[in-house]
């Protein structure tokens, strides 16, 4: 008796507890990807870069001496612009094109092999670590649980709240849903949809940057870091309907358990593929994704 | 002219300017003939063996491109994880050879019913999905089964399968040894030519037809009376034998496979191979897949930083030239042959 | 087609006669060095070309071997046995090299040891240490400078034993071959000298997050965790040991290629303590070595590691080889090879004929302020273990 007592709380709730901080960095991830894909239909093939882009430029302006806590508002800041300028020449260029799904797709993927190179180039191959801005611990329930990541679930759980708000409560936020809803309509009331679009790409961009400075300290950064996520990313996008960001929420928290859950039972291999067969399950059942619903029709 | 002879109709024109775009197309594939043949004449006499066993391995990695560009070009489907099926063919090859018999007939027909049979489950599972999400989901698939292959020791697991023997393609009148440079270069460039125009031929029959249908206007085909899940199954195994049946000389050639055939970057070669040679005119992945080797090779030699260049290459085939190396030479062709046909 | 068959078999036929003849004498020895220059490799084929150059620097100081000057060509593999055999099929067919070494990981040696075998040249791995290269996939065209797995798990089980009689061990492998060999050897290896197995887990190559481990390997209240995770991975299972202070309570011991002068400055004072067996470290106390870390750090301002050492000492044995066999042949360097003795930086080595396997002397370090402190040492003889290969 004492024995699954012990089970459930020294095994199984931790597993839950790391569990639930993979899946904020997940979501955090996934977010950027659906809006830019709820609001352009653009999959960003180099979604993963830019966090990792997000993580090294967090690396340099460190090395200047700009402190942890000043990162996670300049590098997002920095990538912004980066982001815009992104949207603009690229894939605005192919964005009127009848073809432009596979395009923009196929050009965020020309653009990851460019920057993963990029990141080799000028950072060379092998990997950084930054400081953990916060050592120690807390007990809880005879457990450990880092400091850190207590404050990441905090702070990744104000972020996703603050995005559900700029989307859902705020006039930039109502543009991107009319731009989503139906562009032609939107323009024709005087919404600037180019700019909309550009504005956000560059938000979800940042998004990725500012999960990549987070990330940083538990998961070390190396060039090709951005594609570690990037299919569950993936997954959960489409496990919780592209453009949903309440579906993305659910799906990451859903996935990340599942995958922490059932790598206690079996070889954590075989977590990847399951994962994957969800999200087939998903696409096969209920293709809209579960949530269903896209950006502007929510 | 115009005002003596009745104006076509639109119908004619088209089929009249198709035929044109094709026979441009069958120059370019007849050229390429005669340019790997003069290039057999030039190396033999050498000696040399890097430079067959380099172009064998381009004329292998276009078989996979043309798969692609099938499924791409010519149905509207974009496939991220092709290498998967290039991989199962190289593997199934390889375990037949080094198993079963060193026979090439034997290794081929082994390797088309495992990748029909494997095709038709994977066909099941991602053509329910449309646009990008079958991008998305023939991702997954080949991600997922390269890591099993990777963990699974019966198959060498990281390592793969060392020690397939060099064989003896019995061609009836001939026998090919695979260990002959030149020799199996010229067998690949006939298996791979002759893949490229049952595949051209059969892209100008009403199948071939259907499937332009799906990729311009899916939801019409329908009320055509076709079915399109149904032809698009059928591409996707198509292209799936294709891929199956380029990997399955690897081994031949390499002597070994390993689970990086079925990597990304295998397979995301294979779509810029098809974008820089020519979206859906599939002798553009032959010439796009020389190209793209012997640019590899060349500049892996001077820098390691090759994947800059080629993603720069690539990024302004997609925005500049979208329709690639074919898309611009052969109006060029056509005129010459429209040219022609006006001028007998 | 038959006839075109013969007539290329006779042209290239000449060819390699007319190059046999004037080969000789005044040309430059050319090896072909098939490395990682890019990837997460880097840093080892850094290694592999700093310890290369010195010696050829040496050679040539010193007239070359044989007489002639040593040449050597490099190529990129990408550490991905795809590049690796085209790579080196260039530098043995274009560039007609007499030797081959440099690969990193263990496919692409085994792709390119076979692709030696078929153009009947010779090849070297200074790097990769699977046991299966000189065991069950040995070639009687690859030789191994290196110590293998085996020989790395023998030290470490000698030192657990001795430092930590009867202790409790716990695994954590990367879940690939690889990975799983290295734990399956050094528990044996590690249960005949005493120690207790608690359990085992091996975790996805490229796994983001170890903390779902964490509660498995304290539920088993072991006290060494034994660990044969590689390159970032590392980086990361240290880091997040540290982050859940389960370092205070283990002693965390593992595979050579786990802490590495390419990590260790991402992993930072966490690597503290770590103890591993190898068959190298600048620390080892003789004048060869100390000479040898001087020449090296004067010429690329680095100190090198194993990788660099063994590449180092890889020339010297096929300068010894060759000197013996007064020949670049094949056939004369291959009989040479066997049962040879040189002198490298960490001692005498001498090639095993029987499996083409180094011997050599094996020491357990430990981290100590980011430097390998030598903590213990095991006999050559008596680390390397039977000879498994079956082919020659």
């Amino acid at each position: 008796m004492g024995g699954a007592v012990d089970y459930i709380q020294f095994v199984f709730m931790p597993q839950v507890f790391n569990g639930l901080t993979i899946g904020v960095a997940v979501i955090l991830m996934a977010l950027g990807l659906t809006i830019i894909f709820g609001l352009l239909d653009v999959i960003n093939m180099a979604h993963g870069e830019f966090y990792a882009l997000g993580a090294y430029l967090g690396i340099t302006l460190a090395s200047h001496g700009v402190g942890f806590w000043l990162l996670l508002i300049a590098v997002p800041l920095v990538l912004l612009p980066l982001g815009y300028g992104s949207d603009r020449l690229l894939i605005q260029r192919v964005f009127h094109q009848k073809d432009r799904h596979m395009l923009t797709l196929l050009l965020t993927f020309g653009l990851a092999i460019i920057m993963e190179d990029m990141f080799k180039l000028a950072y060379g191959p092998n990997t950084i670590r930054p400081e953990t801005p916060i050592s120690g611990g807390t007990e809880l329930f005879g457990n450990f649980f880092p400091s850190y990541r207590l404050f990441l679930m905090v702070f990744g759980t104000v972020t996703i709240a603050a995005v559900w708000l700029v989307v859902h409560r705020t006039r930039y936020g109502s543009m991107v849903r009319a731009a989503a809803f139906d562009k032609h309509m939107a323009s024709s009331l005087g919404v600037p949809v180019g700019k909309v679009y550009s504005a956000t790409f560059a938000f979800g961009v940042a998004l990725a940057g500012l999960s990549g400075v987070l990330l940083a300290p538990i998961y070390s950064v190396f060039p090709t870091m951005g594609k570690d996520f990037i299919l569950m990313a993936f997954a959960v996008v489409i496990v919780g309907g592209l453009g949903n960001i309440k579906g993305v929420v659910f799906a990451g928290l859903l996935l990340t358990q599942v995958q922490a859950i059932s790598s206690l039972y079996i070889s954590p291999v075989w977590a990847d593929p399951l994962v994957f067969a969800i999200m087939v399950l998903v696409l096969m059942v209920r293709p809209q994704g579960i949530l269903g619903g896209k950006l502007g029709h929510a | 002219m115009d005002t003596l002879n009745p104006p076509l109709s639109i119908l004619q024109a088209v089929r009249r300017r198709d035929h044109i775009a094709h026979n441009a197309w069958q120059v370019f594939a007849f050229l390429f003939i005669g340019l790997a043949l003069a290039f057999t004449l030039v190396a033999a006499p050498s000696g040399d063996t890097f430079y067959f066993r380099l172009a064998t391995e381009a004329l292998i990695y276009s078989g996979l491109a043309m798969s692609v560009d099938l499924l791409l070009g010519f149905t509207g489907l974009l496939s991220l994880g092709q290498a998967l099926f290039f991989g199962l063919g190289a593997y199934t090859s390889a375990l037949v050879l080094k198993h079963v018999g060193p026979s090439f007939w034997t290794a081929m027909a082994v390797t088309l019913l495992v990748s029909t049979a494997v095709g038709i489950v994977g066909g099941f599972i991602a053509i329910r999905a449309r646009g990008v999400y079958f991008a998305l989901i023939t991702f997954g698939m080949a991600q997922v089964v390269s890591k099993i292959v990777y963990n699974t020791r019966e198959l060498g697991a990281s390592d793969g399968i060392m020690g397939i023997p060099v064989i003896q393609a019995n061609f009836l009148l001939f026998k090919v040894d695979t260990a002959q440079a030149p020799a199996f270069f010229l067998t690949v460039l006939a298996m791979t030519m002759g893949l490229y125009f049952c595949i051209a031929y059969l892209l100008r029959t009403p199948f071939g037809r259907t499937l332009g249908a799906v990729r311009n206007n899916e939801c019409r085909v329908p009320f055509l009376g076709y079915n399109p899940q149904l032809y698009k199954m059928l591409a996707y195994v198509l292209a799936a034998d294709m891929a199956a049946f380029s990997g399955a000389l690897y081994p031949m050639l390499r002597g070994f496979v390993s689970p990086e055939l079925m990597y990304f970057a295998v397979s995301g070669d294979a779509v810029i191979t098809v974008v820089i040679g020519g979206l859906g005119t599939l002798i553009g992945a032959i010439y796009g897949s020389v190209i793209l080797t012997g640019l590899k090779s060349a500049i892996g030699t001077y820098t390691g930083h090759y994947q800059i260049v080629i993603g720069v290459l690539f990024m302004l085939s997609v925005i500049a030239f979208p329709k690639g190396l074919m898309g611009y030479l052969s109006p060029l062709v056509e005129k010459w042959l429209a040219g022609r046909r006006e001028n007998p | 087609m038959r006839n075109r068959c013969w007539k290329t078999f006779c042209l290239t036929f000449a060819a390699l006669a007319c190059f046999a003849a004037y080969g000789d004498a005044s040309e430059p020895i050319k090896i072909g060095v098939v490395t990682p220059l890019t990837g997460t490799y880097t840093g080892i084929g850094q290694q592999v070309k700093w310890g290369l150059e010195l010696a050829a620097k040496e050679i040539n100081a010193s007239g070359g071997i044989i007489g002639r000057k040593v040449d050597l060509l490099y190529e990129d593999e990408e550490a991905n046995p795809l590049v690796a055999t085209q790579k080196a099929e260039k530098l043995f067919q274009v560039s007609k090299v007499d030797f081959l070494t440099g690969t990193v990981n263990s496919a692409s040696t085994l792709a390119v040891g076979q692709l030696a075998e078929r153009n009947n040249k010779l090849i070297a791995t200074t790097v990769s240490f699977s046991d299966a290269i000189t065991g069950e996939k040995c070639s009687p065209n690859v030789f191994r400078v290196n110590a293998k797995a085996g020989m790395q798990s023998a030290a470490l089980a000698e030192w657990l034993a001795k430092e930590k009689p009867g202790a409790h061990v716990f695994y954590l492998g990367p879940d690939y071959e690889m990975g799983r060999s290295t734990v399956a050897a050094f528990k044996s290896a590690a249960e005949k000298k005493g120690a207790k197995s608690t359990g085992e887990v091996f975790a996805p190559l490229g796994n983001k997050d170890y903390s779902p481990f964490f509660g498995q390997i304290r539920a088993a209240h072991a006290s060494v965790l034994y660990t044969s995770v590689a390159g970032n991975d590392t980086v990361r299972l240290f880091t997040q040991m540290a982050e859940y202070g389960i370092r205070q309570h283990l002693t965390v011991v593992g595979a050579s290629g786990t802490v590495t002068s390419q990590n260790i400055g991402a992993i930072g004072k966490v690597a503290d303590g770590y103890v591993t067996g190898v068959g190298y470290s600048p620390e080892i106390d003789t004048s060869e070595n100390r000479k040898f870390v001087a020449a090296f750090r004067g010429m690329h301002k680095a100190d090198p590691d194993l990788y660099g050492a063994d590449s180092y000492g890889l020339l010297y044995f096929y300068k010894a080889a060759v000197e013996k066999a007064k020949s670049t042949d094949t056939e004369k360097v291959r009989t040479a090879m066997r049962g040879i003795k040189w002198s490298t930086p960490q001692g005498m080595k001498e090639m095993r004929a029987g499996d083409h396997q180094a011997i050599q002397d094996m020491y357990a370090v430990k981290v100590v302020d980011g430097k390998f402190k030598i903590i213990g040492k095991v006999r050559g003889n008596t680390a390397i273990g039977p000879d498994t290969c079956q082919r020659f």
